[in-house]
C-alpha cells in the first residue's frame, strides 16, 4: 500500500516538476535575464526599453487594441449568446457554428481574409474605385482594422463562455421571478446577473488574448508590445530589451487573472442545477423570430463568412493550391506532427495535473491551476523568448536546435486546456469509484488505466482536440521556435507573406483554415460509428 | 378558484396527466400526494403558467389561463405565490431584496416597499436578517424567506412544492404552524405537494391522491 502510494505521489510530483520545468523555469530565467546587462545586474534594459516614449505608446496601443476588441466582441457575443440560450430563434445551431468558426482560424488568416476585401486591390476596390480601396486599406491597416480582426477572432471565447454561463443558471431561479414580471426584467435582474461571473471571465480572457496577440497586429503593421518584443528579439537579437519589453505583459496578465479568479470564485455558487424535472424555458420572440434570426445571420455572414469566402475566392484555384502545396507540403506534415505530439503530451501531463488539482493531492494545488492559466494567458512571444533564453545553452543545445523546443513551448502555453478540461471531466464522477478499485487491491496505474481514463475519456479527447487546434493556429511560438527547414505551416505562410504571390498566400491561408477540420471530422466520424454500434 | 378541465400533459410522449379534472375553491388548503412522477409538480407548474396543457383547459378565477397547448395568461399576470422545492432564493440578492423584488416588479413606491418588507420580515421571524444573503441562512430561515417572498404581494393562491422536505421534524412542525397562521391571516388558497403524512394531517382541508396520470381520490 505504502509503495503504491509512493508511485502515485512520485507520478504526480514528477508531473508538477515537469510543469515547473517547461513553464516556470523559462519564465524565471527570462525575468532574471532581463536584469543582466553587460555581465552585471541592473535595470539598464528596463531603462532603455521602458524609459522611451515609444514604449508607452506601444503599451497604450496594446491596451487600446485589447480594450476595443473586447468591447466589440462583448457587444456582439453576449446578445447573440442570450438569443441562442434563451430563445427559440430559428437557425440557432447554424448561428452558433458560424460564430464559433474563428476559434479554428489563426487571427492572421482572418486578417488576410479582410485584406482580400478591404485591401488596396481588394473586392471593395474592384467593385467601387481605387480611391475607395486606398481608404479601406488604410482603415484596415490601423487600430480599427486590427480591432475588427481581433474582435471576430476572439468572439467565440465570449460567445461560448457566455452561453455556458447562461445555460448554467438554475431555471427555477428564473421561474421564481417570472411569477412577478416579464422576461425583459427577468433577464435584467436574474439571468444576466447570475451569468455575469462567466461573462466577466470571458472578457478578461479576450482582453488578455487580444493584448498578447502577435500574428494579426504584425500582419496589419500595428505597433503593439508583442510585435515589439518579437522585433527586438528576431530582428535586432536584443534579448535583454525583448525580455524587458515582455515584463509589462506578464504584469498585465497577472492582474487580469487575479481579477478573473476573484470574479469566478464569487460567482461559483450561482451555478446550481435545479434537477432533472425543471427544463429551461425559452422566450418567445413571436413574429420577430425570423427577423432576429436574419439579422444575426447577416452579422455572421459579414463578420465571419465574408473574410473566409474572400480567401476562398482568391486562393481556391488549381494553380494557387498546387503552388501552395508544392511550397508547404512538408510544413503541413510538420505542423500536424508537432501539434499531435504536443496535444498528446498536454493530454498526458494534463491528466496527472488535473488529478492532482481536482483531488487536492498537493497542499499547493491552487498554484498548479494558477500557473497553467498564467501560461495560457501570456503572449506566445513571451513564452517563445523565455524558452530561447533558457534552452539556448551549450548543455541544452540539442533541445534548442530540435523541434522539441517548439513542442515544449506549445505544451507550456496550452497545458491549461489539458488540466482544466480534464479536471472538469474528473469532477463528473465520484472519487469513491476509484476508492472501490483501490480497496479491491488495484494499484495506482491500474486504477488510472481501468477506472479513471475510461471514465474521463471524453474530457481527455476534447482536451487533445482543442490543444491540437490551438497548436495548429499558433503563430508567435511557431515563428520564434520552429527549427530552420522544419517550420510549421504558419511560420512558412507568414514568412512567405513578405514577398509571396497573393494567390499562393491566400491558398496557404485556406489550407491553414482547413487543417484543424481534419481531426474534427475524424472525431465526428468516430463518434458516429461508436454511437451506431452502441 | 382553480379548475382543471380535461387536462392532459405528456413529456417526451410519456403521459403524466390524462383528461385530468380538479376544482379547488377559494381558501381551501389542498394537499397533493402520490408516487414520484405521478404529476404533482406538473399540476403546480401548470397552475403557475410555466407549462401549458397539451389538451384541456385551466381556469383561474373563472378565466381561461391556458388551453390546448397555449398560455393565455402569463405567469406574472396570474397573481400567484410559489414556494419551490429548492426554494429558488436569488443568491445575488439579500433577504430584503429577495422579498422586495415582487413589489419592485409591480412598481410599488420605495417607501411602501421598505415598510411592507420590514413588516413581512417581522411576520416570518426574520427581523434583523434583511441584509444577509440567503446562502448565509439556516434551512429554516431560508424557508421563511421563500414564504415571505411568496406572500409579499398578497396573492390569492400559494403553491408549495415539498417546501419542508429537507428540514428536520421539529422545524417541519414549527413551519407548518407558521403556514397555518399565515393562511388564517392572509386567507389564501393553498395547493401543497408533499410526501409527508404528518404535513398532510396538519395542513390539509382536503387531500388528493394522484395515481396513473389522473385517478384522483379525495
Amino acid at each position: 500500500m505504502g509503495r503504491l502510494l509512493n508511485v502515485k505521489r512520485f507520478t504526480l510530483g514528477a508531473s508538477a516538476g515537469l510543469l515547473a520545468l517547461i513553464g516556470l523555469l523559462p519564465l524565471s530565467v527570462m525575468v532574471a535575464y532581463s536584469f543582466i546587462a553587460d555581465g552585471s545586474i541592473g535595470v539598464r534594459h528596463y531603462v532603455d526599453t521602458l524609459g522611451r516614449t515609444r514604449a508607452w505608446t506601444l503599451f497604450l496601443n496594446s491596451i487600446a487594441l485589447a480594450t476595443f476588441s473586447t468591447i466589440v466582441a462583448l457587444a456582439i457575443g453576449v446578445p447573440v449568446a442570450v438569443l441562442i440560450a434563451k430563445t427559440k430563434m430559428p437557425f440557432r445551431r447554424l448561428i452558433t457554428v458560424c460564430f464559433s468558426v474563428p476559434i479554428l482560424i489563426p487571427p492572421y488568416v482572418l486578417a488576410t481574409g479582410w485584406f482580400e476585401i478591404l485591401g488596396r486591390d481588394g473586392l471593395v476596390s474592384r467593385f467601387t474605385s481605387p480611391s475607395v480601396g486606398e481608404m479601406t486599406s488604410s482603415w484596415l491597416f490601423s487600430l480599427p482594422g486590427a480591432v475588427l480582426v481581433l474582435s471576430t477572432a476572439f468572439l467565440p471565447v465570449i460567445l461560448l463562455l457566455s452561453l455556458a454561463s447562461l445555460r448554467g443558471v438554475n431555471p427555477t431561479l428564473e421561474d421564481a421571478a417570472r411569477l412577478f414580471c416579464g422576461w425583459p426584467l427577468v433577464l435584467k435582474r436574474i439571468t444576466i446577473p447570475l451569468a455575469l461571473p462567466g461573462i466577466w471571465l470571458s472578457l478578461v480572457l479576450v482582453f488578455l488574448l487580444a493584448m498578447g496577440e502577435f500574428g494579426a497586429p504584425s500582419y496589419l503593421r500595428l505597433s503593439v508590445f508583442p510585435v515589439e518584443s518579437f522585433t527586438q528579439f528576431s530582428a535586432f537579437y536584443n534579448a535583454g530589451a525583448a525580455t524587458a519589453a515582455s515584463i509589462p505583459m506578464l504584469l498585465v496578465v497577472a492582474i487580469g487573472l487575479l481579477a478573473g479568479s476573484r470574479l469566478l470564485r464569487e460567482g461559483t455558487h450561482y451555478f446550481r442545477w435545479a434537477g432533472s424535472q425543471v427544463t429551461p424555458h425559452h422566450i418567445s420572440l413571436g413574429r420577430f423570430a425570423p427577423l432576429t434570426s436574419a439579422l444575426v445571420l447577416i452579422a455572421a455572414l459579414v463578420l465571419i463568412v465574408a473574410p473566409c469566402a474572400a480567401l476562398i475566392w482568391r486562393g481556391f484555384s488549381g494553380t494557387a493550391m498546387n503552388s501552395a502545396l508544392l511550397q508547404a507540403t512538408d510544413s503541413i506534415a510538420w505542423s500536424l506532427l508537432y501539434a499531435g505530439i504536443a496535444a498528446s503530451g498536454v493530454a498526458l501531463l494534463g491528466f496527472f495535473l488535473a488529478y492532482a488539482s481536482q483531488r487536492r493531492s498537493f497542499a499547493k494545488w491552487l498554484w498548479i491551476d494558477g500557473l497553467t492559466l498564467f501560461l495560457f494567458a501570456i503572449p506566445g512571444t513571451v513564452i517563445g523568448i523565455a524558452a530561447i533564453v533558457t534552452w539556448n545553452h551549450p548543455l541544452t543545445g540539442w533541445l534548442y536546435a530540435s523541434p522539441a523546443i517548439l513542442i515544449l513551448g506549445f505544451a507550456a502555453q496550452y497545458i491549461a486546456i489539458g488540466t482544466h478540461g480534464i479536471a472538469a471531466g474528473l469532477a463528473q464522477f465520484s472519487p469513491s469509484l476509484e476508492e472501490a478499485a483501490e480497496i479491491a487491491g488495484a494499484g495506482w496505474f491500474r486504477r488510472v488505466a481501468t477506472i479513471l481514463t475510461p471514465l474521463s475519456k471524453t474530457a481527455i479527447t476534447a482536451a487533445w482536440l482543442l490543444t491540437f487546434i490551438f497548436c495548429l493556429r499558433d503563430s508567435s511560438l511557431s515563428l520564434l521556435l520552429s527549427p530552420p527547414g522544419r517550420e510549421t505551416l504558419t511560420a512558412r505562410t507568414m514568412t512567405l507573406m513578405a514577398n509571396g504571390s497573393p494567390d499562393v498566400i491566400a491558398a496557404l491561408c485556406l489550407i491553414s483554415m482547413l487543417l484543424p477540420v481534419i481531426p474534427l471530422a475524424i472525431f465526428g466520424i468516430a463518434v458516429r460509428i461508436v454511437r451506431k454500434r452502441a | 378558484m382553480i379548475e382543471f378541465a380535461g387536462v392532459s400533459k405528456a413529456f417526451e410522449s410519456k403521459p403524466v396527466l390524462s383528461a385530468f379534472n380538479l376544482k379547488i375553491d377559494q381558501g381551501e388548503r389542498v394537499v397533493l400526494q402520490g408516487p414520484s412522477g405521478c404529476g404533482k409538480t406538473t399540476i403546480l407548474r401548470l397552475i403557475a403558467g410555466f407549462l401549458a396543457p397539451d389538451q384541456g383547459s385551466i381556469l383561474i378565477r373563472g378565466k381561461i389561463a391556458a388551453s390546448n397547448a397555449r398560455i393565455c395568461i402569463e405567469p406574472e399576470k396570474r397573481g400567484l405565490g410559489y414556494v419551490f422545492q429548492d426554494l429558488a432564493l436569488w443568491p445575488h440578492m439579500t433577504v430584503f431584496e429577495n422579498i422586495e423584488f415582487p413589489l419592485k416588479a409591480q412598481s410599488v413606491s420605495a417607501a411602501e416597499r421598505r415598510q411592507r418588507v420590514a413588516e413581512m420580515l417581522g411576520r416570518v421571524d426574520l427581523d434583523g436578517l434583511g441584509d444577509s444573503y440567503p446562502t448565509r441562512l439556516s434551512g429554516g430561515q431560508q424557508q421563511r424567506v421563500a414564504l415571505a417572498r411568496a406572500l409579499i404581494n398578497r396573492p390569492t393562491v400559494i403553491l408549495m412544492d415539498e417546501p419542508l422536505s429537507n428540514l428536520d421534524e421539529e422545524l417541519q412542525a414549527a413551519l407548518t404552524d407558521q403556514i397555518l397562521r399565515l393562511h388564517t391571516e392572509f386567507a389564501f388558497t393553498l395547493v401543497y405537494v408533499t410526501h409527508s403524512k404528518e404535513e398532510k394531517r396538519r395542513l390539509a382541508t382536503r387531500s388528493i391522491l394522484l395515481r396513473g396520470g389522473g385517478a384522483v381520490e379525495d
